[in-house]
This record gives structure tokens, sequence and C-alpha cells, in this order.
């Protein structure tokens, strides 16, 4: 049962994230655009400019595929941190009201929605001036892999929101293991160029494969991989379900291990 | 359960394990003494706690420090769960352990009590509606726009108690926060006291025995053995006085 106070504390959480992460600061709302422009820049510059060719692909090809591969993993990223912290970030909240407790959960995961929804824009902007042809079912097909990751980043967040009450830890393990799926998932650089012997990493990781067919729609206006991701829309729609039970039951005893 | 009921406590225990020596919630800890066995002292907060807060009813709780006053109060509110027994609530609760909960320095008084308010369960609807009595009772008309961290903490307290009075619920649960400001923020809150009496159905915790007393329809008195009295707010505060 969703309440109207429900709503109106889900929508009080995420604005006072979203102020609370941009106060102070000159430029403010700005940041959440510049921070991956100058990303996408520094990468850019770094790896087409010295050759004018990364891989097989022209700089104008790599600028749409580091693009799409910035984008992706940024939003997996922040799903997966900022959900992981939700619970111990309003140990505060839970330790004197009785809201709730998911909606936190959800507030979180939806400031990286919002993220997400600007950057696609960005993609959008940048497409244009590189005057790639949107066709509608890319266009739809890059959503839905959004929608699939939204969820399946919900799902997880479930139990490691409270996982992380009982082992601090996860903070920094989480933090490395990012960082090893940064590389592992051939964000800024052409799959090609990972010998043979070692994509299979490339091929079994679903953020990469995620990438991968967001690519492939941007530039060819491909479809590929449709199955892996309605696989993992129904793994990420099960996962909701068991994280949501599980969620239910142990959050009950979380704020007396704060 | 009655229906004339509001909350029912019954048969409640909670212990709580307090890690004394090696207590590792790091894995460094976990990794650098793998063999070592976290002692714990197991500490009894509650023992085999029963009684029923009738609706419209005042109800308090007295006690020394670390008789498990607090601790009941969250197990009432749902915020800790009791390890025996059962709580049952009869109607919405609102749990006031403290004023002012979630409020952010970095926001405008007019920002936090939107969502001090949502907190507490009001919708964005009411607090439209209630947003220039909420200012006015406070006296703070004039700061609405300025952030909390520019207050004094009399400000933000006398603006915290004047959302906390629009709360619509049948049931509240009051942990000493009345206790906060001066003397005349306190006439206020028991000017607040006269008016909903009888209305709602109100669990109190409080040091303050003469509020008690003059308030209470009946009071709980938890003593440091873990035992407890039920009665009167004469008897049990004459009981609790002698006592000491």
């Amino acid at each position: 049962m969703i309440s109207k106070n429900d709503i109106d504390l889900y929508k009080q959480f995420v604005k006072t994230i979203f102020k609370m992460r941009y106060k102070g600061s000159i430029l403010g709302f700005l940041w959440v655009l510049l921070k991956p422009f100058f990303m996408f820049i520094i990468l850019f510059v770094v790896f087409s400019s010295v050759s004018g060719q990364v891989g097989n692909l022209t700089s104008r090809q790599y600028a749409v595929y580091l693009l799409s591969g910035l984008v992706i993993f940024t939003f997996f990223n922040e799903g997966i941190t900022w959900g992981m912290g939700s619970i111990m970030e309003r140990a505060d909240l839970i330790l004197k009201i009785n809201f709730k407790r998911d909606i936190v959960v959800i507030s979180a995961l939806t400031m990286a929605l919002i993220n997400f929804g600007i950057n696609l824009m960005i993609v959008g902007v940048v497409g244009l001036v590189l005057g790639i042809q949107f066709s509608l079912a890319s266009v739809s097909y890059i959503l839905l892999i959004g929608l699939v990751m939204f969820l399946g980043l919900y799902g997880i967040s479930f139990f490691t929101s409270i996982w992380m009450v009982y082992v601090r830890d996860l903070a920094h393990i989480t933090e490395l293991g990012l960082q090893l799926m940064f590389y592992a998932s051939a964000v800024f650089f052409p799959v090609e160029m990972i010998p043979e012997k070692y994509r299979f990493i490339v091929e079994h990781n679903p953020i990469a494969i995620y990438i991968q067919s967001v690519r492939e729609a941007l530039t060819y206006q491909n479809i590929v991989n449709l199955k892996f991701v309605i696989g993992s829309l129904i793994v990420s729609v099960l996962l909701i379900i068991v994280g949501n039970i599980y969620f239910k039951h142990s959050v009950k005893r979380v704020a007396e291990h704060f | 359960m009655n229906e004339n009921t509001a909350i029912q406590v019954k048969n409640v225990s909670k212990n709580f394990r307090i890690p004394v020596k090696g207590h590792k919630n790091t894995l460094q800890e976990r990794f650098l003494n793998p063999f070592q066995k976290t002692e714990y002292r197991e500490f009894s907060a509650l023992k085999n706690l029963s009684f029923e807060v009738k609706k419209g009813e005042f109800f308090s709780v007295i006690g020394p420090n670390g008789s498990g006053k607090s601790t009941l109060l969250k197990i009432v509110s749902g915020i800790y769960v009791a390890d025996e027994g059962e709580v049952k609530v009869n109607g919405s609760l609102v749990p006031f352990l403290e004023l002012g909960v979630g409020f952010n320095p970095d926001l405008t008084a007019r920002e936090n009590v939107y969502l001090n308010g949502t907190i507490l369960g009001l919708t964005k609807k009411e607090l439209d509606k209630y947003i220039d009595e909420i200012f006015d009772f406070a006296e703070l008309r004039d700061f609405a726009d300025m952030k909390i961290k520019n207050f004094s903490s009399g400000m933000a307290v006398r603006l915290a108690f004047s959302i906390a009075i629009r709360v619509k619920s049948d049931i509240l649960v009051l942990d000493e926060v009345l206790a906060v400001g001066d003397a005349d923020f306190q006439k206020k809150c028991y000017a607040y006291f006269d008016r909903i009496k009888g209305l709602k159905s109100i669990l109190y915790v409080s040091h303050a025995l003469d509020s008690v007393e003059k308030y209470s329809d009946r009071v709980l008195w938890l003593k440091e053995d873990r035992s407890y009295e039920i009665g009167s707010p004469e008897t049990i505060v004459n009981g609790y006085k002698n006592a000491n």
C-alpha cells in the first residue's frame, strides 16, 4: 500500500539529495552536465588525438563509442554506490521515525536515474551534431536497456543497503570492484583491443553487454543482444521481488546495528 | 485486540548484546583476529513487560536512566523489534523521539517545514495549507527563507514544535522532547497537552514529575531491576519519589 504521504516523502527525499549534492557550489546543477562532459573530453583527447584513430574506429565513431560507454557505466556506478549507502546515510531518520524504509532506497536510485536521463540527452545532442540518424527502434531499445538496468540496480540495492549496515567495508570493496568493472566493461577502448584470450570477460559481463548494445544501436541502428536484455529484465524483476521480501524482513533489525 | 485499546504491549522482552571485546565491524578486524571470539555482555533492557494504553488516554512512563524507557518507545514506534512478546498498535502512530527530525541545516526554514512535515506523515497539500500558520505560531514569519543553520537553537525548536502540533495521528509517542526550550516554550507545550488531552492517545516519557502527575491518566514506573508498576499518577509518582 502506497499512501499520498509516501509519495510526497519520496519527492522530498529526492529533492533534498539533489539540493545537498550541489549546495554551496557556484555552478550548482551545471555540474551534473560538466562532470561527464569533462570525463568524456579527457578520455577522448587522450585516446583519439594521439593517433587520430582508436583501434579501427575513426575519432568520430570513437566519440559515440566512448560516450555511450561512459553514460551506461556512470549509471551502473552511481546506482550501485548510492543504492548501497542509502540506508546507512539516513541512519539518523531511521532511528527516530517509523516511515517506510524502502523510500530511501528508491530515492537514492532515482537520483542515479535522473543523472542517467540527463546524460542520455547529452548523448542525443552529441549524436545529432555528429550526424547520427536516430531511429525509433534504436532509441526505444536504449531506453529499454536503461529500464532493465534500473530494475536490476533496485533489486541489488535491497540486499546491499542492508549488508552495508553490518559490514562497513562493503563501501571500499565496492569501490575497488567498480574500478575493476570499469576496465572489464571496455568503456573507453574498443573490444578488439583486448587480447582474444581475455575477451570472454567482456562477453560475459552484463554491463559490457549493455554498453555494446547501446553502441550498436547508436552507431548502426542495430538491435543486438535482445535475448540477453529480455533475460536480464526477467532476472531483474525476480531480484526485486526476492529483494523486497528480504529487505522487509531484515530492515526491522537494522536500527540496532547503526 | 479490544477496540478501545490504542497500544497493547504483551510480555515484551528486549535484550541488547553489547560487544565488550573483539567487536568486528570491519573485515580488517576479522582478518587480524580470526579466532578471537567476540565477547558480548547480554543487557536486558525490558523484561516481560505488559500494559495497555486505552484510546484517548494520557499514559506516562517514568523511571531512572537506563530503565528501558527509550527502548520501550522505540519498540512501540516500530524502530526496534521486541525479542519476545508482541506490540499491537491500533491507529496511526507518530513518534517524537526528538523534535525537528531530518532538519537539514543547509535548507531554508520553509524547505525544512516541508521536509520535516512530510517525514512526520503530512502530505504536501496539507503543508501548503498550514505553512503560514506554522510560521505564525513559531513567530518566525520573517525568517521563512533563512537557512536553518543561521537559526538559534531556540528558533529551530520553536519551528519544529510548530510543525509537530499539526501532525494528524491517533497516537503520539513523546520522549522527553518537550524538556528542551525555555519557560515560555514549555508553557506552549503544556497548552498543547491541554488541547489534545482526551482526543489523542499519548505515550509520554518524562523526568518532569510535575507534568506527569498533572496530565497523566495512568503512569508506568520502570524500575532498574526490570520490574514495573502501573497505577494512578499520585500513587506511582509518590512511590517513585520515595524510592529515590
